[in-house]
C-alpha cells in the first residue's frame, strides 16, 4: 500500500514532466525556433504549477476525491494535448493561444497534485520522512521521464501516442486510488466509473492515433494544409498559400495552381491540336483532372478515358469544391470515363484503341514506377493506338535529370515510336520535359484552341528547340529487366538535393 | 471484449489489440497412395484394356514432354505419354490462388546463349524469342536479387558489405578462377558435351569435393565459402563439402549470356510445361501411373491401372532410380543419391516492414539454412501490389538423402510452417502478421545429388546408351538437375525412339 502510494508520486511526476516536454517539442516542431519555444513553454508551465500549488490551499474537504478528479482531468487534457494541438494547427486558427492555454491548464492541475498528495499522506507518515520521500520520487520521476522522452517515446511512439500513454498513466493512478482509498471516498461509484471512462477514451485514442498522426504532415509543409489524406496507394496533401494551391503526392510536388497551366497546356496541345480527327483520348495517371481539363476543350473528342490508380484522388478531384474548381469540373463531364486501375495491367487486359494518349505518371523514383517508363510499356501502349495516333509523355526535367529525360526519349524509340522531344519552363518545377511519340512523320499543328494562356504558335515552336545544356546525352534504354532509368534518376536528383 | 492483463499491456504501449492472425494451409500435391502402390510393387491387378502403340514415354516432366515435343515436330504421331499425376510438368508444375500463380519447384530458365540451340528453338516456338530479341515481359524484372546481411538488405546475392581486405580478395580470386574454367569450354550445358572432351585434370576435379578444392585454392574465408555453399544447395541440393568439385565449378563456369535474365514467370517453369502439355494433349495420358514394364519378346509391355500398352520402344523419363523397382528384368541399382526439398508458398496480406534495398525477385538470407524466397508476383507489372505470394525454398542438404527424407516426412505441417516462419523472421520480424496461408510441397526425391565420382562413373554413362528399345531420359542422368538437361535428355531419347520405331515398322 505504501509502495503503491509512492509509486503514484513517481508516476505523476513523470507524467507532469512529459506534458511539458511534449508541449515544448510540439511548439518547436510546428512553429520553429526551438530555443524560444522551449524557454517560454517551460516558463509558462512552471509558473502555472506555482498557481496550482497556491490554489491547493483552497481545497479543504474531500481531499482524496479531489485528487482523483484532478488526476482524471490531467489524464484527459494532457493525454489528448498533442492530438488537440495537431488538429488545431491543421484545421483551425489560434494555435499559439490554444498552446499556452493548454500549458497553463495542465500546469495548474499538475501543480495541485503534489501538495494534495502530501496532505493526504500526512496522517500516515512523519513529516520529515514524507517530505524527503515525496520530493525524491518527484525528482526521480522527472529524471525517468526526461530520459524516456527522447530515447524511446518520440522515436517509437511519436508525440501523439506518447501523450496518450501518459494520460493513461494518470488515469490509472486515479483508478487504483479508488481502490486503495475506497473507505475514504464518498462518491466511490461515480469516481470509479469516471476513471474507467477516461481510461477507455484514452485507449480509444491510442487505437485511432495513426489517423491523428497523419495530420502531423502539417509540420512538413510551410504552407497551410487544407486537405490531407492517406489512401492505400499514396498520401495526398493539398496546401494553400494565398491563392497558390499545391498538390503533393507522397511529399512530391505535383502542381502549383499558379503555373500548372504551362505544364498542362504543353502536355496536351502540341499533340492533340495536330489531330483534328481524334475521337478517343486516354489519360494514364493524372487523377487531378488538369490534363482532362485541357482535353475537353476539343469538341471533336467523343470520349476521354482517365485511368488512375487511386479512387480517392479522382473522387476528391470530382467532388471537393475547391479541388474541382482547379480542373473546372472536367472530371464530371459526360464524355469523361474514370477507371481506377493500375495502368500497365489495365492496358494488358484492354482491347481499346485510342487516337491520343497522355501519360502523366509520377517521376520514376522507384522500381514500381520505373516499370511505367520501360520499352515493354511503350510497346504495349503502341498496340492500343490508332495508326495516326500520338502519345504525350511527361518525362521529368531535362535540366535536373538530363540523363533520365533522354533515357525516356530513347526508351520510347526502342518501343517503336518516332519521338519529338520538347520542354517548357514551369516556375514551380523549373525546366520540364515532355516527349511526343508518333508512328509516322509528325508536324506541329497550325491552329490551337482559343483561350490558352501560355501556348501560341511562336511559343510552341520554341518548345522543340533544346539549348546545348539540355541537349541529348548518351543513355541506355530502360527495360523491365534492367531499369537504368531508376538509377539515373536516383543519382541525378541526389546530386541536386545534396 | 474482455480486456485481460496480457491484452492490455500491448495496448498501453500503443500497439493495436490484434494478435497474430491465424495462418491456414497444409501439404500440397501429396500423392502418398500412388507412391505406396509403386513401393508395394503393384497390386497386380491386370488391366482390362490393351493398346498397341510404337512408342511409350513414361513420365511427363520437362524431359518426357520434350521427347514428345521432338517427336511431334518430326511428324511422328504414334506414341503416348503416360503421366501418373493429374497434370504433366513434374518438377516444373505450378499452382494458383486468388492472389497469384506460383511455382511448386522449378521457377526459372537462364537465358540460353547461342550455343543452346534446342532451348532457343523451343522458346522461339513459344513466342519468347522474336527476331533475336527476348520478350522483355518474361525476362526477370529489376530489381533482381538481394541479400539480407548485417541486419539489412543489400543489392545482389554476393556478400560485399563489410568484408575485410582478405575476404574481398578471396571473392575476387574465386571469380577469376571460375572465369578461367569457363574459358576451357569444358563446362557446358548440356554437360555431356564437356564431359566427353574432359582432360585428366578436369576428371580429377570430380574425385574431390568442392570444399576440398576451395581449401586447396586457399579460398577459406567465410563469405566465399558461404557463396559457394549457397549456390550448390540452391541448384543441386548438396552442400559445398559434399558436392563434386566438377559439379560445383559447373554451376559458376557453365553459362554466360549477353542478355540480362533469367527468364521467369509467376507460375515458374510451369509456364513452359503447361504450354507443351496443351500442345501435346492428344498424346498425354494423365492419371496413368506406370507400375510395371516388362519385356515381352521383342516388345515392351507397359502397365497402368487401366490399360496395358504394347510398345516397341519405351522412353523412361520418370526418375531413373525408379526403373529398378518397375522394370523387368530390373536394371542394376542406380548410382545416385537424391536430395529432399521443401517448397512453401506463402500468401501475404501485406508486405512486411524492412530495411535497405527494396524487395527483389530472389531474396536470400545470409547464413540461413534455407535458400530464401522468390516473389511470385515479381513479374506482375502492376505498380501497386497489396498482397503477394512468396515461394520459399529449402533444400535438406545435410548428410545422406535418406536421413533428411525421414526428417522431411516426419514433420507435420505445423512443424514445417513454423520452421519456415522462423527462418523468414530473421529478416522480417513482423512476417507472422503478414502471412495468411502457407502451402507446403514436400518433395522426397527432388533431385540427384552430384557427389564426387558420379560425373565420370561408368555406370552413369552406361545408362546413356539405349538398348533393346529402352531409352532413359530424365534429367537426373546428367546429375545436374536443370531445365536444359531435361530437355536435352528428352530430345536425345526421342531421336533414338524415332530411329528404333522407324526400324520396327
Ligand atoms: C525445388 C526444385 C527447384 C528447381 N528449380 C529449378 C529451376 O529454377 N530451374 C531449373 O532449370 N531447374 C530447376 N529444378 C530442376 C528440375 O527438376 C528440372 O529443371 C526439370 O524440371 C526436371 O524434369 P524431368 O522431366 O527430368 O524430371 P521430373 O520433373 O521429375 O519429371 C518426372 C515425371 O515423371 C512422372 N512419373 C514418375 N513416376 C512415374 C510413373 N511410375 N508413371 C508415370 N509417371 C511417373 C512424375 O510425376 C513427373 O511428372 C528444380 C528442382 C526442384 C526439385
Amino acid at each position: 500500500m505504501v509502495y503503491v502510494l509512492f509509486l503514484s508520486v513517481f508516476l505523476i511526476a513523470a507524467c507532469g514532466l512529459i506534458y511539458e516536454l511534449i508541449s515544448g517539442a510540439l511548439a518547436s516542431y510546428l512553429l520553429g525556433d526551438s530555443v524560444l519555444q522551449f524557454s517560454t513553454i517551460i516558463g509558462a508551465y512552471l509558473f502555472a504549477m506555482g498557481i496550482g500549488s497556491y490554489l491547493s490551499r483552497f481545497i479543504t474537504r474531500a481531499l482524496i476525491s479531489r485528487f482523483i478528479s484532478i488526476e482524471l482531468a490531467v489524464g484527459l487534457i494532457g493525454g489528448f494535448s498533442s492530438t488537440i494541438l495537431f488538429m488545431a494547427f491543421t484545421y483551425a486558427g489560434g494555435f499559439r493561444f490554444l498552446l499556452y492555454g493548454m500549458v497553463l491548464v495542465i500546469g495548474i492541475l499538475v501543480g495541485l497534485e503534489i501538495p494534495l498528495l502530501m496532505r493526504i499522506l500526512r496522517e500516515r507518515f512523519e513529516l520529515r520522512e514524507l517530505v524527503a520521500n515525496v520530493l525524491t520520487l518527484d525528482y526521480l520521476g522527472a529524471l525517468g521521464a526526461s530520459l524516456l522522452f527522447p530515447l524511446l517515446l518520440v522515436p517509437k511512439l511519436g508525440l501523439v501516442r506518447s501523450a496518450l500513454l501518459f494520460g493513461l498513466i494518470n488515469a490509472a493512478v486515479a483508478l487504483w486510488s479508488t481502490f486503495i482509498f475506497r473507505e475514504h471516498i464518498g462518491n466511490l461509484m461515480s469516481q470509479r466509473l469516471a476513471s474507467f471512462a477516461v481510461v477507455g477514451l484514452l485507449i480509444a485514442g491510442m487505437v485511432y492515433a495513426s489517423d491523428i498522426t497523419d495530420t502531423a504532415d502539417a509540420a512538413l509543409y510551410s504552407d497551410d494544409v487544407i486537405f490531407a489524406r492517406s489512401t492505400p496507394y499514396q498520401r495526398l496533401v493539398v496546401t494553400r498559400w494565398k491563392d497558390d494551391y499545391r498538390l503533393y503526392l507522397n511529399g512530391h510536388l505535383q502542381f502549383s495552381s499558379r503555373d500548372e497551366y504551362r505544364y498542362h497546356e504543353s502536355l496536351v496541345h502540341p499533340g492533340l491540336a495536330s489531330l483534328p480527327g481524334a475521337k478517343r483520348a486516354l489519360v494514364l495517371g493524372g487523377g487531378d483532372g488538369l490534363a482532362v481539363r485541357e482535353l475537353v476543350k476539343y469538341p471533336g473528342l467523343e470520349s476521354v478515358t482517365l485511368v488512375d490508380l487511386d479512387p480517392e484522388m479522382t473522387k476528391q478531384f470530382s467532388t471537393h469544391p475547391l479541388l474541382k474548381s482547379l480542373n473546372a469540373g472536367a472530371l464530371t463531364e459526360p464524355r469523361v470515363r474514370i477507371v481506377n486501375d493500375d495502368a500497365f495491367p489495365w492496358l494488358e487486359r484492354s482491347d481499346e484503341i485510342f487516337d491520343f494518349v497522355v501519360v502523366d505518371f509520377p517521376d520514376p523514383n522507384n522500381y514500381s514506377l520505373g516499370k511505367l517508363y520501360t520499352s515493354a510499356f511503350y510497346r504495349l501502349l503502341r498496340q492500343h493506338m490508332s495508326a495516326s495516333g500520338l502519345v504525350a509523355v511527361q518525362s521529368t526535367s531535362p535540366m535536373f535529370a538530363r540523363q533520365s529525360y533522354w533515357c525516356i526519349v530513347e526508351t520510347m524509340k526502342a518501343g517503336g515510336f518516332q519521338v519529338y522531344p520538347y520542354h517548357t519552363y514551369v516556375p514551380s518545377f523549373g525546366e520540364w520535359g515532355f516527349v511526343l511519340g508518333a508512328q509516322r512523320e509528325w508536324t506541329p499543328p497550325e491552329t490551337l484552341p482559343g483561350g490558352l494562356r501560355f501556348l501560341n504558335q511562336a511559343t510552341m515552336r520554341s518548345l522543340f528547340e533544346f539549348p546545348p545544356d539540355l541537349g541529348p546525352v548518351p543513355v541506355e534504354v530502360n527495360r523491365l529487366n534492367d531499369q537504368v532509368l531508376v538509377r539515373y534518376y536516383d543519382k541525378e536528383w541526389r546530386e541536386i538535393t545534396r | 471484449m474482455k480486456l485481460t492483463r496480457r491484452a492490455l499491456a500491448p495496448a498501453l504501449v500503443g500497439l493495436t489489440l490484434k494478435g497474430a492472425p491465424r495462418i491456414e494451409g497444409g501439404f500440397a500435391l501429396e500423392n502418398v497412395e500412388q507412391g505406396h502402390l509403386l513401393r508395394d510393387r503393384a497390386p497386380l491387378m491386370r488391366p482390362r484394356e490393351s493398346e498397341r502403340v510404337p512408342v511409350v514415354i513414361v513420365g511427363g516432366g520437362m524431359a518426357g514432354l520434350s521427347a514428345a515435343w521432338w517427336m511431334e515436330r518430326q511428324g511422328f504421331r504414334d506414341f503416348r505419354l503416360l503421366e501418373m499425376e493429374n497434370e504433366a510438368g513434374g518438377n516444373a508444375r505450378g499452382g494458383e490462388n486468388e492472389v497469384s500463380a506460383y511455382p511448386w519447384a522449378a521457377h526459372y530458365v537462364p537465358v540460353p546463349d547461342t550455343e543452346a540451340g534446342l532451348v532457343r528453338e523451343l522458346f522461339t516456338e513459344l513466342g519468347l524469342l522474336r527476331d533475336g530479341v527476348w520478350d522483355e515481359r518474361w525476362l526477370c524484372h529489376a530489381p533482381k536479387e538481394r541479400l539480407f546481411i548485417h541486419g539489412r538488405w543489400e543489392e545482389g546475392v554476393e556478400p560485399h558489405a563489410a568484408l575485410t581486405g582478405e575476404e574481398r580478395r578471396q571473392m575476387e580470386r574465386f571469380a577469376t578462377r571460375m572465369e578461367e574454367y569457363r574459358e576451357t569450354g569444358r563446362f557446358t550445358v548440356p554437360m555431356e558435351r564437356g564431359v566427353a572432351k574432359s582432360t585428366a585434370a578436369e576428371q580429377a576435379l570430380d574425385r574431390i569435393t568442392m570444399g576440398e578444392w576451395m581449401r586447396r585454392e586457399g579460398l577459406t574465408s567465410a563469405p566465399v565459402r558461404w557463396l559457394a555453399d549457397y549456390s550448390t544447395r540452391d541448384d543441386y541440393g548438396t552442400r559445398v563439402d559434399d558436392i563434386s568439385a566438377w559439379a560445383g565449378i559447373h554451376y559458376f563456369a557453365a553459362r554466360q549470356s549477353e542478355e540480362k535474365g533469367p527468364l521467369t514467370w509467376p507460375e515458374g517453369n510451369a509456364w513452359v510445361t503447361r504450354r507443351l502439355a496443351t500442345k501435346l494433349r492428344t498424346y498425354v495420358r494423365n492419371n496413368s501411373m506406370v507400375f510395371r514394364v516388362e519385356r515381352a519378346g521383342v516388345r515392351w509391355r507397359v502397365f497402368t491401372q487401366s490399360r496395358v500398352y504394347e510398345a516397341d520402344c519405351v522412353v523412361w523419363a520418370a526418375p531413373t532410380w525408379l526403373a529398378s523397382w518397375v522394370v523387368d528384368p530390373p536394371p542394376p541399382r542406380w548410382v545416385m543419391d537424391t536430395a529432399p526439398w521443401l517448397v512453401s508458398n506463402l500468401t501475404l496480406e501485406r508486405w512486411p516492414r524492412e530495411r535497405g534495398y527494396p524487395p527483389c525477385w530472389d531474396n536470400v538470407i545470409y547464413r540461413s539454412p534455407s535458400l530464401g524466397y522468390v516473389v511470385a508476383t515479381h513479374q506482375n507489372v502492376a505498380r501497386h501490389q497489396e498482397r503477394t505470394v512468396w515461394t520459399h525454398y529449402w533444400a535438406l542438404a545435410d548428410g545422406r538423402g535418406a536421413d533428411q527424407r525421414r526428417l522431411l516426412l516426419g514433420g507435420d505441417w505445423h512443424y514445417w510452417s513454423e520452421k519456415v516462419l522462423a527462418d523468414l523472421e530473421r529478416a522480417h520480424p513482423d512476417i507472422r502478421q503478414c502471412v495468411s496461408r502457407i502451402d507446403i510441397f514436400r518433395i522426397a526425391h527432388a533431385m540427384p545429388r552430384p557427389l564426387p565420382g558420379v560425373m565420370f562413373d561408368e555406370r552413369r554413362q552406361a545408362r546413356l546408351r539405349p538398348r533393346d528399345g529402352f531409352a532413359y531420359a530424365n534429367c537426373d542422368l546428367s546429375a545436374l538437375s536443370l531445365f536444359e538437361e531435361a530437355q536435352y535428355r528428352g530430345v536425345e531419347a526421342a531421336k533414338y525412339a524415332l530411329g528404333f520405331a522407324g526400324r520396327g515398322r
